[in-house]
């Protein structure tokens, strides 16, 4: 009975990153953390952190989440240096204690890039991606009865892959990974996304300029082809799709019909 | 009127275009230049060698040529530290623990160490072979002189080491750069990669090794 609790329960030590606000400067916090069950997701085993905060009167730990099923893109975390944590296309709401060992010393950063600035603890501002897509990640429709589905033919390997791009969920874990800070698989996954498709067309130019436009002047950094982006995304997203959006930027900037 | 150029030149993905293609243009400098060198073990007494480095600079075309190595190595170096530069302002607050997802590669990583290294090396070596060379002496001569001393002969060696490093990802990156990535033959690009910087750094290395090891006598060099 005891043996069973020992192997799915954990013994942690914690080194957490807090920080008050965007201006202030954080500091690691040291906790220890008994009988943690392997089954516990990673956010579920930060909620019995902020718990015990609570009950010893302290402010709990901020982390962003929401949907807690990998879809929402809301949560973050680099853990031991890995975004979302040491598993491969998992995010850090989808990581599960399993993964740990008992007395593993873990410590949890947010997210770190000048475009995405700590908001509080392990909470990030990342409406710098979102600046991103409403500067062109869009297509312009007029609404109305909606026409046949198959008015649009679309190739079905075309499909595949622009299905491939959208599955982004805006984590902003490619900018995290990245050793400079770059937001080019995010904004390369919605550029190529619609290139591929014939409802992206018309705006095909337009948005590859100053979608690119908008992501320099956030301040992220440039691409030098490490692909830790790909290797950290959960989604898995290819670099090829960074390598889409290159050609759609120098065709729209050499031969495009845009000024 | 040439706005669309200054913007496009100065855009991230503007930038790293130029840059891979001044790059890959470099690699087809050194792909000559590695050729050009290896008459250096052609005969003994480095003739070949020497007759090679007198008819490129009986060449009236030769500065036009150098004008043009010129502005790439200049186009590439100030791009690379303006990249660089911009890389780093992007992520000021370091991470207390940093390990790699599995993207990165030891040539990836050190882009900017081993550049440095070149860039370094690249300014001894004109020194040393272009301004340094008055043209009375036998190029082969000049040559065996400057590696068979440790220091030159170190750090030939160690620049062309990463140099190697260097090419090997620069190849590959030019091409994602460039737009060039597809299942047909993103794999092919790999091992050209790969092997561009194989030949052109153990290529280049040989000579510091075989002259500062065997004098030179590999090429027959009677010292
Ligand atoms: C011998 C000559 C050189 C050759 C053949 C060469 C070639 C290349 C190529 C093809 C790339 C890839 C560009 C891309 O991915 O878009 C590259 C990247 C780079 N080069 Fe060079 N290079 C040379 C010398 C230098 C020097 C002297 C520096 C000095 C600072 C330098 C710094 C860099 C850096 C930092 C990168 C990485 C940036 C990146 O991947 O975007 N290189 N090089
Ligand atoms: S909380 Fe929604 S993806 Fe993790």
């Amino acid at each position: 009975m005891s043996a069973h609790a020992e192997t799915d329960c954990l013994n942690l030590t914690l080194n957490i990153w807090r920080q008050e606000g965007p201006h202030a400067t954080g500091s690691f916090e040291v906790r220890q953390l008994q009988d943690i069950s392997t089954h516990m997701s990673f956010l579920e085993m930060l909620d019995c952190v902020n718990e015990d905060l609570v009950s010893e009167g302290r402010e709990p730990v901020s982390f962003d989440h929401d949907c807690r099923e990998g879809i929402c893109g809301m949560c973050s975390l680099v853990i031991n240096g890995q975004v979302h944590g040491p598993q491969p296309e998992t995010t850090t709401c989808q990581l599960h204690m399993r993964h740990f060992k008992d007395g593993e010393t873990i410590t949890i950063e947010p997210f770190r890039a000048e475009a995405f600035p700590v908001v509080r603890d392990l909470c990030i501002d990342r409406t710098a991606l979102d600046r991103i897509i409403t500067s062109g990640g869009y297509i312009s429709v007029n609404t109305g009865s909606p026409q046949d589905a198959n008015a649009t033919p679309i190739a079905k390997p075309d499909s595949d892959l622009a299905m491939d791009a959208a599955a982004c969920i805006g984590c902003g874990g490619c900018v995290a990974a990245c050793p400079n800070a770059a937001a080019m698989l995010f904004t390369g996954a919605k550029v190529s996304q619609l290139a591929l498709l014939p409802q992206g067309a018309p705006e095909r130019e337009s948005r590859v300029l100053s979608m690119v436009e908008t992501m320099d002047a956030e301040g992220f950094g440039n691409c030098t082809n490490e692909y830790e982006c790909m290797a950290a995304c959960p989604k898995a997203i290819d670099v090829s799709h960074i390598a889409r959006m290159n050609r759609e930027y120098m065709r729209a900037s050499l031969v495009g019909s845009s000024p | 009127m040439l706005g669309w150029l200054i913007r496009t030149a100065s855009s991230s993905i503007g930038k790293k275009a130029l840059m891979a293609l001044t790059g890959l243009l470099l690699i087809g400098f050194l792909v000559v230049h590695l050729a050009g060198n290896l008459t250096f073990y052609m005969d003994g007494d480095g003739a070949a060698f020497d007759s090679y480095a007198e008819t490129l600079e009986s060449n009236p075309l030769l500065p036009l040529a150098e004008f043009g190595l010129l502005v790439l190595f200049v186009t590439h170096i100030v791009l690379a530290l303006r990249v660089t530069k911009q890389n780093r302002d992007a992520r000021k607050s370091r991470y207390a623990v940093r390990a790699t997802a599995g993207g990165s590669t030891a040539g990836s990583r050190s882009m900017v160490i081993t550049g440095i290294v070149l860039l370094v090396f690249l300014v001894v070596h004109i020194m040393d072979f272009r301004l340094q060379n008055d043209g009375t002496e036998s190029m082969a001569a000049l040559v065996r002189e400057e590696l068979s001393a440790p220091l030159g002969a170190g750090l030939y060696a160690v620049a062309m080491l990463a140099l190697g490093l260097h090419v090997s990802h620069a190849f590959k990156s030019a091409m994602q750069t460039l737009g060039c990535n597809h299942p047909k033959y993103t794999p092919l690009i790999e091992k050209v990669s790969l092997g561009l910087g194989i030949v052109l750094g153990l290529g280049f290395l040989s000579f510091p090794l075989v002259i500062f090891f065997l004098g030179g006598s590999a090429a027959g060099g009677q010292a």
